[in-house]
């Protein structure tokens, strides 16, 4: 698969699949912190 | 270079929102809503809030990227995406609260389909995650992704991956401990017997071994993660792994849709499509596109889906290591390959995100540890929410209906108590009531005790609603990634093994599934 982006890659915006993990690791941990912190 | 684009359709986008959030928070979208089903429309509450506040977010960043100065940067870059985010994140609303709402009252008004007693709708699932994802592959096939967008279509993946990890909040241990016993011993044969077979396959039709290595991970592991994971291992190529992607994705949509009106025909319980789903479709997204395809409004499928999906991508190592094994064994131009080193550096976090979630979810710390889908039993409860003295009379005058010891047990517990006393008992009763063994009346209270000592918690439920949009948006996404281009990659001898595979697998797992899992949630 042709990749047609300078930074990333045709399915991600980050340079690798572990960093998207991380990512989605701290935007998961970010919204069980707020749910936390200001549900119920 | 520049990424940010001085372009308003951010700001459109932003204003569409509010226009929406504006007609539905006054109430000029009665007459409509009336039209969709009126007080069984259930959305009205997302939208007079979610687009209101990304309306908001939308618009004055829309404004920023207008009329602001750009530069070259990481900020620039990661900016860049916001468009198309909330390009994804418009049509995800477009469909969950018109289009779906819309296709259901057309469905309806068709009738039902023959002997099924279902309609159209529902027995080909057209709800808005199928709906979505044929949205996505619309307008990247026949309008093509707008450029502005492009970088935003790219967050879709994380948006399910952020989906996945917090799926782990939603799991007790109880739970655990009744599907996960299921889903190993179902994923460890049909993962190894997949992989097995397309090794042997694809050296019967003297595939290359490379390809035959990487396609075996793909078809038996979790898709493209998977074809990752193994391609340094087997030195894949790169027209290779397109091979392998192309075959699980054409696979993978086909079973997306299949599977829903296959399991709607058969009648499937949540359990057995969630399991049959999580072992027999190649993908994560496409995991999860058809178990909230077969049941749009509640979890419990997805979440057993998840459970045999989370399941298949921990026996990935163990993939990983029996391909190292065979490629090194076969290949011998072969160079070293340490398995270790790529288990550890492809091995795919998120997964151990989903287990901390868990982990934390099982501390307590957003319901009770024994939750159960969010629900959970604690009997203390005001004085006003007991049984009265007619209820208790009404519940002794037909107690001796009741045959079985178990049974007449938690209903003398329940008739002394004026309350439930247990969570057995409270499964008990549910018994009774399933079985209708006392009349209409009795039942009622019966239910209403239930009622009064179980409890949902709301941090779950958040969590829920979470989980649901964020599996649209990377599912509106993952539409917008499906070219044709990207279909065709799967001719050849890939797709030819690939389907023998992929058909034999999720035949064996149906056949299984009905004789074995009769599992309740």
């Amino acid at each position: 698969m042709e990749n047609k982006f300078d930074r990333g890659s045709a399915l991600s915006i980050f340079g690798s699949d572990r960093r998207e993990d991380f990512m989605a690791l701290v935007f998961a941990l970010a919204i069980a912190f707020g749910v936390y912190i200001l549900v119920g | 270079m520049v990424y940010t684009k001085k372009h308003p359709a951010l700001l459109i986008i932003g204003v569409i929102m509010l226009a929406i959030w504006y007609l539905a928070d006054s109430g000029l979208m009665a007459p409509y809503i009336e039209h969709l089903g009126g007080k069984k429309y259930k959305y009205l509450s997302e939208m007079t809030s979610l687009p209101l506040y990304f309306g908001v977010i939308a618009a004055v960043i829309g404004a920023w990227q207008l009329f602001g100065n750009h530069k070259e940067g990481h900020w620039d870059y990661y900016s860049s995406s916001i468009a198309g985010g909330m390009f994804i994140l418009l049509i995800a609303m477009v469909v969950r609260w018109f289009v779906a709402p819309e296709v259901a009252v057309v469905s309806k008004a068709m009738g039902e389909v023959g002997a099924t007693g279902a309609h159209i709708h529902k027995l080909l699932g057209l709800n808005y995650v199928v709906l979505g994802i044929l949205a996505g592959i619309i307008i990247v096939n026949v309008f093509r992704v707008p450029e502005w967008a492009q970088n935003g279509v790219r967050l879709s993946r994380l948006g399910l991956k952020t989906g996945v990890i917090l799926l782990g909040t939603l799991y007790s241990a109880a739970e655990l401990r009744n599907l996960g016993g299921l889903s190993i011993i179902m994923i460890g044969f049909f993962v190894l017997g997949s992989v097995g077979m397309v090794l042997w396959l694809g050296s019967r039709r003297n595939v290359p071994n490379s390809m035959g290595g990487v396609l075996s991970a793909g078809m038996g592991v979790c898709g493209v993660s998977a074809t990752v994971a193994a391609a340094p291992v087997v030195q894949a190529k790169s027209v290779e792994i397109a091979y392998t992607i192309g075959t699980i994705l054409l696979w993978g949509v086909g079973c997306m849709f299949a599977f829903p009106i296959i399991g709607n025909l058969l009648g499937m319980s949540h359990v057995q499509f969630g399991a049959w789903a999580g072992t027999g479709i190649l993908n994560s997204a496409q995991v999860a596109g058809a178990a909230l395809a077969y049941q749009p409004d509640g979890i419990e499928t997805l979440k057993v889906a998840e459970i045999f999906n989370i399941t298949r991508v921990l026996v990935l190592p163990i993939i990983v290591l029996w391909l190292a094994v065979w490629y090194v064994k076969r290949e011998e131009h072969a160079t070293g390959v340490n398995a270790g080193r790529v288990i550890f550096e492809k091995f795919p976090v998120f997964v151990l995100g989903f287990i901390l979630m868990f982990a934390l979810s099982t501390t307590g710390i957003f319901a009770p540890a024994q939750h159960y889908k969010g629900k959970y039993f604690d009997n203390n409860i005001k004085e006003s929410k007991m049984l009265t003295a007619e209820d208790v009379s009404l519940l002794q005058s037909e107690a001796g209906k009741i045959q079985r010891a178990d049974q007449q047990e938690a209903l003398g517990r329940l008739i002394d108590n004026r309350k439930i006393m247990s969570p057995d008992d409270d499964a008990t009763i549910r018994g009774i009531v399933n079985a209708k063994l006392l009349s209409k009346d009795a039942n009622g209270v019966l239910k209403g005790a239930h009622k009064a000592v179980r409890h949902t918690a709301k941090k779950i439920k958040a969590f829920r609603d979470w989980i649901t949009w964020l599996f649209a948006f990377g599912l509106v996404g993952l539409g917008m990634q499906i070219t044709m281009g990207s279909m065709k990659q799967a001719g050849g001898q890939p797709a030819v093994i690939g389907g023998i595979v992929g058909f034999t697998k999720a035949a064996l797992s149906l056949i299984v599934v009905l004789m074995f899992v009769h599992e309740k949630i």
